[in-house]
């Protein structure tokens, strides 16, 4: 094909998608809804991955040791630590930290402390592990050692929230092939319309001698911009609802005082999105033309 | 030009339209194909642009064997004729100019090209001053001027035209049968399928008759009736 007629083509599609407005209104406005309801799926796809990712790395153990010890002993226990190779980093909270802290939590409470001595209270250390993987087996370790009180770990939560994230993937991928297919199916048909009523014009041309292709690839062109219209339309849509949603939602989960749960920022992902929105469009319409346009060509 | 052997066509649904057509048309004639409505005029034209497929027999148009050539080669053989319908078959939404112009954008020919070939054909035609308009704007003596325009854009050796007068009142008819005429005098070769008598009968050209979808008839300066049967019409 040569350069002028990929130009003809262009020009031919922008100026039918043009002529045809009600339909290709309606083309878009189907695509910009079924983009959304995709969108909605793979945002929230997203935040539940990294939220799942966020609290995996964020994940710490902690290892009490019996009070009674001695700071030697403790001294052995600490060296330990650090030379096991499956360790990141690790912090040592003593007995005075800690009581600082039980003081801290307890609040007005805290009067029950009185009269109770930091050294009843044990020393600890934070651990943070290279690899989340390796923790069963770290935590058998140091519950097995001499002079350990016990372990804090929060396993389950970490092996529900692998399972939340996990099932989230599946059934967003399922939605998001159904939502796909079912607007694609409806895109060929409202494009059908179109092709309808100008199927005379498809039998003229096929008349006084133009391919296939010739034909054709016009009616691509414009699926393909009704495709690009809805993805930038919906992307305004989904952003903004996003963004606006994003900061009051952080801003609340901060004020709890939680870090548990966050929205993703918008600008980590608005470029992602746009570009996601942009490949679906154009698929959709692209194979939604080919689609409805195929029967019409045999003549 | 154009040979039909042996041609015969039957329907689908078992109407045999054509039967055992024996036709030859040379270089630079002009013939008419007369015969009543139902003989099988249109679907001799058909055959000709490989809109249906002759049941039996073989058909060669401008060099191109017709009965065996596969689908991807349709195009190329529309393009190397001309074809002018009784409804005239413009694109509604391109201007007179835009319609001339498509012949030649289908044929991936230059733009500059394009540009210099257009407004000559439609001096040809007549219609230098209705280049901007669209065909609905138009008589349907000027549509079917513009049809014949854009047939004649690529310079076709041959030109089909089937009932090209059929929704014009007689003037109009005289007009474009004149244009018919000098094309062909250029030295294109020009079939017309018609049942107008006295157009067949003024312009004493070649007439091909069919009747019932067979050839009755084929007779070089002819008239639209059989001189043979001493007047009787016979369609
Ligand atoms: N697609 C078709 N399917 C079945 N039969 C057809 C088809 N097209 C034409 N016929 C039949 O074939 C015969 C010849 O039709 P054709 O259209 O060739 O006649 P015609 O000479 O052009 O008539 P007219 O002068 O009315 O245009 C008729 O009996 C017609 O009913
Ligand atoms: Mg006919």
């Amino acid at each position: 094909m040569k350069v002028r007629t990929v130009r003809y083509i262009i020009k031919e599609g922008l100026k039918n998608a043009y002529r045809n407005k009600l339909m290709s209104f309606a083309s878009i406005a189907i695509v910009t809804a079924s983009l959304i309801m995709f969108g909605a799926f793979y945002l929230f796809t997203v935040i539940v991955n990294y939220n799942t990712q966020a609290f995996k790395d964020k994940l710490e153990m902690e290892v009490f040791l019996k009070p009674e010890l001695d700071d030697a002993q403790v001294d052995r226990i600490e060296e330990s630590i650090k030379a096991n190779g499956k360790i990141g980093e690790y912090k040592k909270v003593t007995k005075e930290e800690a009581y600082e802290k039980a003081k801290q939590l307890l609040g007005d409470d805290g009067k029950v402390l009185e009269g109770i001595d930091a050294s009843f209270l044990p020393v600890s250390f934070k651990i943070k592990l290279k690899d989340p993987q390796d923790s069963k087996e770290v935590v058998e370790q140091f519950k097995n050692m001499s002079g350990v009180e016990n372990v804090a770990y929060s396993q389950k939560t970490v092996e529900l929230f692998s399972k939340v994230s996990y099932w989230v993937r599946v059934i967003s991928t399922v939605l998001i092939s159904v939502l796909l297919i079912v607007s694609m199916f409806i895109i060929s048909n409202t494009i059908k319309l179109t092709v309808f009523a100008r199927r005379k014009e498809i039998g003229i041309m096929k008349y006084i001698g133009a391919t296939d292709g010739f034909i054709r690839w016009p009616f691509v062109v414009e699926g393909v911009i009704i495709g690009i219209i809805g993805a930038v339309l919906a992307f305004v849509v989904t952003g903004n609802a996003y963004h606006a949603l994003e900061v009051r939602f952080n801003a609340d989960v901060l004020n709890m005082g939680a870090d548990l749960f966050t929205f993703v920022k918008f600008r980590d992902i608005g470029l992602q999105l746009i570009g996601i929105y942009c490949l679906a469009g154009i698929f959709i319409g692209a194979v939604g033309s080919l689609i409805s346009i195929r029967k019409y060509l045999r003549v | 030009m154009i040979e039909f052997r042996g041609v015969t066509k039957k329907y689908p649904n078992g109407t045999v339209a054509l039967k055992n057509i024996n036709l030859k048309v040379m270089k630079g004639e002009f013939a008419f194909i007369i015969g009543s409505s139902g003989s099988g005029k249109s679907t001799l034209i058909k055959l000709i642009l490989k809109e249906e497929d002759a049941t039996e027999g073989e058909i060669h148009v401008n060099g191109y064997s017709v009965s065996t050539m596969g689908r991807k080669q349709v195009p190329y053989l529309r393009r190397s004729l001309g074809v002018v319908f009784q409804d005239f078959r413009l694109l509604p939404n391109k201007t007179v100019y835009e319609n001339v112009a498509f012949g030649m954008q289908i044929t991936e020919a230059l733009p500059r090209e394009i540009r210099r070939q257009v407004p000559m054909v439609l001096g040809l035609v007549g219609l230098s001053k209705k280049a901007n308009v669209y065909p609905s704007q138009l008589s349907g003596g000027e549509q079917q001027r513009v049809a014949l325009a854009r047939a004649l854009i690529n310079k076709p050796a041959l030109l089909v035209a089937d009932e090209p007068t059929g929704n014009l009142d007689p003037e109009t008819s005289w007009e474009i049968m004149k244009l018919l005429t000098e094309i062909n005098h250029r030295g294109t070769t020009v079939l017309v399928a018609t049942h107008e008598k006295t157009i067949v009968d003024a312009m004493k050209k070649r007439v091909i008759a069919l009747d019932r979808g067979v050839m009755v008839r084929d007779e070089q300066k002819g008239i639209y009736e059989d001189e043979s049967k001493d007047g009787q019409v016979h369609y």
